[in-house]
């Protein structure tokens, strides 16, 4: 059980967290509220009323984690960590019984297996067709990783170098490797469904990368990042996986591991070092792996700041887009906007900068997808009824295509079904995707 | 309570407005003040003729209380349920009725939030400008019960100045409207009036009516800063005396500098000085530049030890967040906030600076000051330790101190908060026994059986 967080006793009730809540602004029902989550927190703790766990759960399970409430508050209440402590509190008291993620929990548990290799499937899982049935995200093309650990080099096209020994690129920074020469090299970390599911994405990633320069390493033990789980109160399995994670890049002297999935970032530099303690075995290597791990955007803006110029791409039409903001993206506090688009999405913005055709529209409240944690496979129907709400801005936009850096955004974007008509359904990509295209397309 | 009620509203609404469990009640029983009370069960009304129904069903289940809340961020218990009974959460209806372009009003469903009603507006080139701190989460509907105000008073008036037709459900669950979209209504009664402020406690309101402006098409800031006291008062007086009064001039004390200081940090901004003032322009361009030019020759004349204009939008952002920052600078002082929202008569604000400057040190607790100089109210925070019996107490006899001197001096309990349950106390230093029987006795023409928020003002 991790230590307690008594920030509930900071909570003044005053109500700002309200507006900002997807889940509260479903029904507006402060039971699904952070104010709510907060008070029924705080009175378990107390134990000052007898509250009954499969009612505590059904109020904590329809909370997406994505920390806008923590945002606004004026108080520091850790909402998010208060929630998965919560859960994880049910969960290890042995009432997950009572728990509406039992299911997914399970099924994903007799998996871990398959997860650690990183070799998920999760459409292929059976629960996740029982449960989004209609939906089911499916696996396009095969999983990035394989058996092998995979180093491409800098400035060579990606498909030539899967194969090839281990060449120095270009050296753009001072870090010195085994040799003792001066390379820059940075881990990569794909998350499970930019692995199994949207491995187009990985590729584009790496792309990225070693046409600016960057010799990328992948080993193979990595697996996914815990996020669902822990989400789900499965506080064991999420340790695991982080372990398993931080093992993996463990020794390679990388000055980064980049990942482009948000909700990745979220859990491994948010989450894993607040649920591991300076006696537990590993924990060095979770720190050191945690504050090695860096957004792609943030990553860009590292080769900025070394006087790298970042290349630029072109795409062959112009595209207007939007980008949407995943709330796991947020934790840029150091950033200072200087173009156009920075200001209009952040970091992403020093990319979406670099890539000629491409037209961003803003869009007006950047209300979240609808995904964050499981929750739209625990609460299919609340979860789209708040992409319904994010499709309301977006279609006062009318983009060509939806960009975002998310995997789990970009699961609940794709589902337009029931939100748009079936023939104007519109393609979301990875930021990241199209900004690969741009570079291929310049040659 | 008679689970018959709760089984009628399943009936009449739907399972799904009303919530009746213990763990769910449990997010209705409070408000931001630190009082909290379990009501029996919470339904969602969708529009007056439900809310009718309700009230009427109330009254045959042997008169059960009925407590109206919006986002329940109230400061002085208005929303709470002190009898139990039934809260109505009237956050399902938060529409836009109709907008009367020609006429400038706007009709609205009570649950809408102050800031989505702006943004609206603000689309079409319109302005409404009641601006509680709570604006980006509090509800009309419990902006108008409690005719709540903010910093643009000083030139545009508060709720009250705004609301022009309510339809409100009465004590009897009738169905009444009052006022017209005219400036100009002297037929009978101004119950519009009585209804904006009345707590929640005289009628439920399902449709608000309210006048709107043109939206100002630019705004400045200055922020100036004085060592002595009279300096600034002065200054700041002859302001209010320009036909282009500014759209705000918030004021810190000494004690809310010494707070803001150590934790706010600025390159272009310095909090210094004893008397500190946070003030805008606001109109067409030229206006501006104008107006901002007349402030400045007249606070230079009041010697001023800082003063700094800018219409840049980060300028503007960091001259805000130095008076966003005084309520996170609070907590160093202690976990507990006695919070006041006294008034008083502009030209006595510098006796009560004063006066609670001898408080603090009297009692030897924090007491932390400032507010919205052009309506006299001003923000007494009593900062105390929780854990320290002795120190609440004191806090305790320092608000009973505090108030007293605002009666002394003429002023109001309440600016902006309302009496609720936090001031009921003290109603009779303000009033005496007469005046609150006649209060009574309104309560009990609008609502014979107290079932409309019983326990609440007097
Ligand atoms: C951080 C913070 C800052 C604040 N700053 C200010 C400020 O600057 N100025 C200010 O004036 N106030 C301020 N307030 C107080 C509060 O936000 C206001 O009183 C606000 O108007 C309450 O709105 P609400 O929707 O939260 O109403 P609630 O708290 O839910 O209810 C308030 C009262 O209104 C009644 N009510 C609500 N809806 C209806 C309806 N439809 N019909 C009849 N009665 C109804 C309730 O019964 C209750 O008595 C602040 C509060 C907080 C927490
Ligand atoms: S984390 Fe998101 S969903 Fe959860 S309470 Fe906060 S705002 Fe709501
Ligand atoms: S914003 Fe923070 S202090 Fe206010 S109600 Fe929400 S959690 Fe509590
Ligand atoms: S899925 Fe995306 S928008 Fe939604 S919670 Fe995660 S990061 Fe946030």
């Amino acid at each position: 059980m991790p230590s307690e967080n008594k920030s509930y006793l900071n909570c003044v009730h005053c109500g700002k967290c309200l507006p900002v809540c997807p889940s509260y602004n479903i029904d507006f029902n402060e039971f699904l509220s952070p104010r709510g989550r907060v008070r029924i927190v705080l009175t378990d703790y107390a134990d000052s009323l007898l509250l009954r766990p499969g009612k505590i759960m059904e109020s904590m399970s329809t909370c997406l984690l994505c920390g806008r409430c923590e945002k606004v508050c004026p108080n520091d209440v850790n909402i998010t960590e208060l929630v998965a402590n919560e859960k994880i509190k049910l969960e290890e008291f042995g009432r997950k019984r009572f728990s509406s993620d039992k299911l997914a929990l399970n099924i994903l548990k007799n998996k871990r297996k398959v997860l650690l290799k990183s070799a998920l499937k999760i459409a292929n899982i059976p629960f996740f067709k029982k449960l989004s049935g209609r939906n089911s995200p499916l696996p396009e093309g095969k999983s990035f990783i394989g058996k092998r650990d995979l180093i491409f080099n800098a400035d060579t096209s990606l498909e030539k170098s899967q194969s090839s020994p281990l060449k120095h690129g270009q050296v753009i920074m001072q870090s010195a490797d085994e040799d003792g020469k001066n390379i820059f090299k940075a881990g990569y970390f794909s998350g499970c469904v930019f692995n199994g599911i949207y491995s187009q994405i990985s590729i584009d990633t790496v792309t990225s990368l070693t046409k600016n320069g960057v010799e990328v390493f992948v080993p193979k033990m990595q697996g996914c990042c815990g996020l669902p789980f822990i989400s789900s109160g499965d506080l064991k399995s999420f340790k695991e996986l982080a372990v398993n994670n931080a093992l993996a890049f463990k020794g390679k002297k990388l000055d980064y591991i980049v990942t482009s999935c948000a909700s990745c970032s979220y859990s491994i530099n948010k989450l894993y070092p607040k649920y591991f303690n300076e006696n537990e075995e590993n924990y060095t290597e979770i720190l050191d792996f945690s504050k090695k791990l860096i957004s792609i955007w943030a990553f860009f803006n590292e080769l900025k700041k070394h006087g790298i110029e970042i290349k630029k791409g072109k795409l062959d039409k112009e595209t207007k887009a939007v980008f949407h903001i995943p709330c796991h993206l947020s934790n840029m506090p150091d950033f200072k906007p200087v173009t156009a688009y920075e200001k209009l999405i952040g970091e992403p913005g020093l990319i979406a900068d670099k890539i000629a055709g491409l037209k961003l529209k803003p869009l007006k409240y950047n209300y979240c997808c609808g995904n964050g944690g499981m929750f739209n496979v625990r609460h299919y129907d609340l979860s789209k009824k708040i992409t319904k709400r994010k499709f309301e801005e977006i279609k006062e936009a009318a983009p060509q295509e939806i960009l975002t850096s998310c995997s789990g955004c970009i699961f609940s974007l794709k589902d337009q079904s029931g939100i748009v008509k079936h023939n104007e359904v519109i393609p979301v990509n990875h930021l990241i995707g199209i900004y690969a295209r741009s570079l291929r397309g310049e040659k | 309570m008679d689970k018959k009620l709760i089984n009628e509203f399943e009936m009449m609404l739907g399972k799904d407005r009303v919530l009746s469990e213990t763990e769910e009640l449990l997010c209705y029983s409070y408000d931001a003040t630190s009082k909290d009370f379990m009501p029996e069960v919470v339904v969602f009304p969708l529009n007056g003729e439900e809310i009718s129904k309700i009230v009427k069903l109330c009254l045959k289940y042997n008169n059960t209380p009925i407590v109206g809340r919006g986002s329940g961020s109230g400061f002085s218990g208005g929303s709470l349920p002190l009898k139990g009974g039934v809260v109505v959460s009237f956050t399902k209806m938060n529409r836009i009725l109709e907008l009367d372009e020609e006429n400038m009003f706007v009709t609205v469903e009570p649950g809408i939030i102050n800031a989505d009603l702006k943004s609206y507006l603000s689309e079409k080139g319109y302005f409404y400008p009641p601006d509680p701190a709570s604006y980006e989460f509090s509800t009309i509907g419990g902006n108008v019960a409690e005719s709540s105000g903010g910093p643009s008073a000083v030139k545009y008036g508060v709720t009250k100045d705004y609301v022009a037709a309510l339809e409100v459900i009465t004590g009897e669950g009738e169905i009444i409207y009052t006022g017209s979209k005219t400036v100009k209504n002297v037929s009978g009664y101004n119950l519009t009036q009585l209804f904006t402020g009345s707590e929640g406690t005289l009628g439920l309101f399902s449709k608000i009516t309210l006048k709107i402006l043109s939206k100002p098409e630019a705004n400045s800031l200055i922020l100036v800063s004085f060592n002595d006291i009279n300096d600034g008062f002065n200054a700041a007086i002859s302001l209010l005396k320009l036909r282009n009064r500014p759209s705000m001039l918030e004021f810190m004390d000494k004690s809310s500098i010494e707070s803001v200081k150590s934790i706010f940090k600025s390159d272009i901004i310095k909090i210094t000085g004893n008397f500190l003032f946070i003030i805008e322009a606001d109109g067409s361009k030229e206006e501006v530049d104008k107006s901002i030019g007349e402030y400045k020759y007249i606070l230079e004349r009041f010697s001023p030890v800082f003063l700094f204009a800018s219409e840049k939008s980060e300028d503007k952002k960091a001259i805000m967040d130095a008076r966003k920052a005084i309520s996170p600078s609070l907590r160093k002082y202690g976990d507990l906030k006695i919070n006041n929202d006294i008034a008083v008569p502009i030209n006595k604000i510098p006796d009560m600076l004063a006066f609670l400057e001898e408080t603090s040190k009297k009692y030897k607790i924090p007491v932390i000051n400032f507010g919205h100089f052009g309506d006299g109210n001003i923000h007494v925070n009593i900062m105390l330790d929780k854990n320290n019996a002795e120190m609440v107490e004191k806090g305790g006899k320092a608000k009973y101190d505090v108030l007293k001197k605002t009666v002394e001096l003429d002023g109001s309990l309440s600016g902006e908060h309302g009496i609720g349950l936090e001031k009921k106390e003290f109603m009779k230093l303000k009033y005496d026994e007469y005046y609150i029987s006649l209060l009574e006795n309104i309560k009990k023409v609008f609502d014979p059986h107290n079932i409309i928020n019983p326990g609440k003002i007097f």
